[in-house]
């Protein structure tokens, strides 16, 4: 079947719309490459055919039964929430860097052996999320569900060797939240405890909870606590229970991401760190350009604690001596957090990048790998010794 | 009707080695091969609105970012709005002391009670209220994300002129050649051949790229509202995440940010074989309409099989089950049952015969040129089913052929009792009526598994009238094709007794 120039009914000048996802651990955003916002954001999790249990994608443990819910859920995501046809399309997924091959290789597996799709693209979260500033450099902050990444990026080049990662990020509040409560609860029981969810504590979270300042929780430390913020009734489930959240639960659980634990580290020491690991003139450059990005740092307060936090470290004894760093700056990308990375791959693959740097779907059935620069086979000289001549 | 409600009892191998009960498997009349909804290749066909029951064609339901234009989802809880209308009185302007009745409609959810005159929009003079009298908030970062856009697409222009320069050196001349063609310039070449579109020149790159400002990083971030440590929290007035992603650019935080957001549309789906490309369904356009153009369910060509009774199933002891057969299509066919690694066995010799075909199909045309060949078909492999059997079946001899009469509509209402003439073995065959026969199998459920659910399987061929003239067949002979295929079944018979020795 020799394809016409007018297929698709769009003719020849509009080439079809490149669908960009940003697979989570707990959300999924998806939506089309050029266009400004995600056109849905969705919970990573998909009813099993087999039992109907509702499962998280990423949770299976065999590679058949991942394959099998990828499919499922990345079916419901094009004739759900995408609406196209998957069939003869660019995929452009936004991955971070520290994403198992593994999973990259079964995502591939899905897009190329069951949708059909014609190319795909992996890009690098942090890297991509810097082209909805304009700017090359930034230290990029991934606060997400399980983990917070920072990975320092200069010149548009991921500075690899000062990455960090630590799992202060939502599921780290959340247990501390559940933690709280369990504790409350062995004092003062109420009735409401007993049938709160996973999804609930996520709910109370979002709704109740919010960042402190750094001068209520020193305060706190040296046992003169400032008078607590008000406790907060909410109602669980359709049994109207009632159960209290306590003021302390509500301004002290995201501490948790703040508290320097046995090896000193916090999300903000993360950051430091991360800087002291760059050479000396990547430093004022990286500390003045910050760029938060993930769901969790649009907690309320979540900036301006991280912003005290560093002011705070960077003039203590643990940093005072190895960084001379005083200001720290902030962007604000065109986005909400959470789906700022999303943003960064849907500018990226509205450009020619995705025609000339997608993998092929010939490529790919040819030996039915993923290109890793990670990889000897793929990593060697040969190729650039032959262009170089 | 056990087949739709409990669809866990009797179930085929697709043949993508998915377990379905026939109700979910399609029949390809092409390929002569089951498919289920993993195996084939799903297409959207048609947009519309679940509301309103309008057919949007899918360049404007592009356009309209599968929105549509009329209906409004409740932003609260996410169900439909309905339009509410009611008489206000307004002063008339001309005459200060007369008072005028006017209509004025506004939106209502009947969930939640939500309206939205809760987050103070006017009400509207007209019923079919365009979202223009709502004005979209938050338009600003749409501007600024073009200009990125711009940039991002300038910066990978100027990558590629750089590629190309340096490769221009190998790079044969014949990409210009189509050009003396009537029709063919050089973009359709380019485009043909699967390459980016002809780059402006580099300068011109430079300068649009030196006007782009980048964004600036400030000191200042949102600070903690300072009221949040005495002020009581109301947390029905805090949005939950589902209703903040539900308009995921704004993504509001209190419930007065929250704006009724057109209604997403739904979709017809058309299912495709992806070994031949013919549809396997297809349905009618119209959404109001539940009928199909093309509908190739298995159920219409496939023999079924239902269990009739069951003797009690006791641990290593034979028991007696009826099971009845049921032809579908309608013309006569035969059956004769095989056990599964007889049926491995032929799968697997169609399979090596296959993929000698399809090796030569995907004969590496080069790859420049692939999008002007035939594109390249893409088979799942097929698994092993994932299913353990807890029984033996033990079936009549291969060579025992029972045949089923084609289905008659009109024998259903005919109770005069015909017997047909079939010369049946009475210890296999103990009932027949119309195109069904029940079959009487002997099953012995393992030992020391009781209380668990005995599950047998089995195969059996029948004979399928084949009635599509494919070319070659054509030129040959005109006569429907008589083919015998085969199909795997697995039968889950219910819990095993504990036996009594």
């Amino acid at each position: 079947m020799i394809k016409t120039y007018y297929e698709s009914g769009m003719g020849l000048s509009t080439e079809r719309q490149a669908v960009v996802f940003d697979f989570g651990d707990c959300y999924t955003k998806v939506g089309f490459a050029g266009e400004a916002g995600p056109r849905s954001i969705v919970p990573s999790e998909v009813r099993c055919p087999k039992d109907g249990r509702t499962r998280k994608v990423f949770d299976a443990v065999k590679a058949d039964e991942q394959y099998n819910l990828l499919v499922e859920f990345i079916h419901n995501l094009y004739f759900r929430h995408l609406l196209v046809s998957p069939k003869d399309r660019r995929v452009v997924v936004v991955e971070s860097v520290l994403c198992p091959t593994s999973i990259r290789e079964m995502l591939a597996k899905v897009f190329f052996m069951h949708f059909e799709i014609s190319s795909l693209l992996f890009v690098p979260s942090h890297v991509v999320a810097l082209s909805t500033l304009g700017v090359n450099t930034a230290l990029v902050v991934d606060m997400g569900a399980t983990e917070t990444i920072v990975i320092p990026v200069y010149e548009g080049v991921a500075v690899l060797h000062a990455w960090q990662a630590q799992p202060l990020a939502a599921k780290a509040v959340e247990r501390q939240i559940s933690d709280m409560l369990q504790e409350r609860e062995k004092s003062n029981q109420s009735e409401g405890y007993a049938n709160l969810t996973e999804k609930m504590i996520e709910d109370i979270k979002v709704r109740a909870c919010f960042v402190t300042t750094l001068g209520r929780t020193q305060k706190a430390r040296e046992d003169k606590p400032c008078p607590c913020p008000p406790s907060v009734n909410y109602l669980v489930g359709p049994g109207s229970n009632m159960l209290n959240i306590s003021g302390d639960i509500r301004e002290n659980a995201f501490n948790i991401l703040f508290e320097q634990d046995a090896d000193q580290i916090s999300v903000s020491t993360m950051m430091l760190d991360a800087i002291t690991k760059c050479p000396i003139d990547m430093r004022k450059p990286l500390a003045e350009n910050i760029l938060l990005i993930g769901g969790t740092s649009m907690a309320v307060g979540m900036k301006a604690r991280i912003k005290e936090e560093l002011s705070y470290l960077a003039a203590s004894a643990q940093y005072s001596e190895k960084l001379k760093l005083r200001t720290f700056k902030f962007h604000s990308p065109p986005a909400k957090e959470n789906y700022t990375a999303w943003l960064g791959g849907a500018i990226y693959g509205a450009t020619d990048i995705v025609s000339t740097r997608s993998l092929s779907k010939e490529a790919y059935l040819k030996d039915k790998k993923v290109p890793d620069w990670v990889s000897l086979i793929y990593n060697t000289l040969n190729e650039g010794v032959k262009r170089s001549i | 009707m056990a087949y739709l409600v409990r669809n866990d009892i009797v179930q085929y191998a697709c043949t993508c080695g998915q377990l379905r009960p026939i109700s979910f498997l399609y029949f390809c009349r092409h390929c002569l091969k089951l498919r289920c909804g993993f195996c084939v290749c799903h297409e959207v066909e048609s947009h519309y609105c679940s509301n309103c029951l309008e057919i949007l064609p899918s360049a404007e339901a592009r356009l309209k970012k599968n929105r549509c234009q009329a209906c409004f989802d409740c932003p609260n809880c996410l169900n439909t709005l309905a339009v509410r209308g009611t008489t206000v009185s307004v002063r008339d302007p001309d005459d200060p002391g007369k008072v005028n009745s006017q209509k004025k409609y506004y939106h209502a959810c009947f969930f939640c009670r939500w309206t939205t005159r809760d987050v103070g929009l006017p009400d509207q003079a007209v019923q079919t209220v365009s979202a223009n009298g709502w004005a979209q908030k938050n338009t600003s970062n749409v501007q600024r994300i073009t200009v990125l856009l711009e940039h991002a697409k300038l910066l990978g222009m100027l990558e590629r002129h750089e590629r190309e320069q340096r490769e221009k050196k190998f790079t044969a001349r014949f990409r210009r050649n189509f050009t003396h063609l009537p029709g063919l310039t050089a973009a359709h070449v380019r485009k043909r051949a699967g390459l980016p579109p002809e780059l402006p020149a580099p300068s011109t790159i430079k300068v649009n790229l030196a006007e782009f400002q980048p964004a600036v990083a400030k000191e200042t971030v949102p600070e903690l509202p300072t009221d949040i440590f005495t002020k009581e929290l109301d947390i029905g007035t805090v949005t939950t995440l589902t209703q903040r992603f539900a308009q995921p650019e704004t993504q509001p935080d209190s419930i007065e940010g929250l704006l009724p957001s057109y209604k997403h549309l739904s979709t017809k789906q058309s299912q495709r074989c992806r070994e031949c490309e013919h549809n396997v369904s297809k349905p009618e356009l119209n959404p109001a309409s539940i009928k199909f153009k093309i509908q190739q369910a298995a159920y219409f060509y496939v023999p079924e099989v239902r269990i009739v009774t069951l003797e009690p199933l006791i641990g290593g002891k034979p028991s007696e089950v009826v099971i009845v057969f049921i032809n579908p299509s309608q013309h006569p066919t035969t059956l004769s049952f095989i056990t599964l690694q007889e049926a491995e066995e032929e799968i697997k010799q169609h399979q090596t015969e296959g993929t000698t075909d399809t090796a030569v199909q995907q004969g590496e045309a080069p790859l420049s040129l692939s999008s002007l060949t035939k594109p390249v078909t893409v088979v799942e492999e097929p698994r092993p089913i994932d299913i353990s059997m807890t029984g033996e079946v033990q079936l009549p001899a291969a060579d025992v052929e029972i045949v089923l009469p084609p289905k008659d509509d009109a024998a259903e209402y005919d109770d005069s009792g015909e017997i047909q003439q079939f010369h049946d073995d009475p210890k296999i065959v103990i009932h027949r009526r119309a195109n069904k026969a029940s079959l009487r199998f002997t099953v012995v459920p393992k030992t020391d598994i009781a209380g668990e659910n005995c599950v047998i399987g089995f195969a059996f061929r029948y004979t399928y009238v084949n009635r599509i003239s494919t070319p070659a067949i054509a030129t040959s002979e005109q006569k429907p094709q008589k083919v015998q295929l085969c199909t795997r079944i697995f039968m889950n018979c219910g819990k095993i007794l504990e036996g009594t020795q």
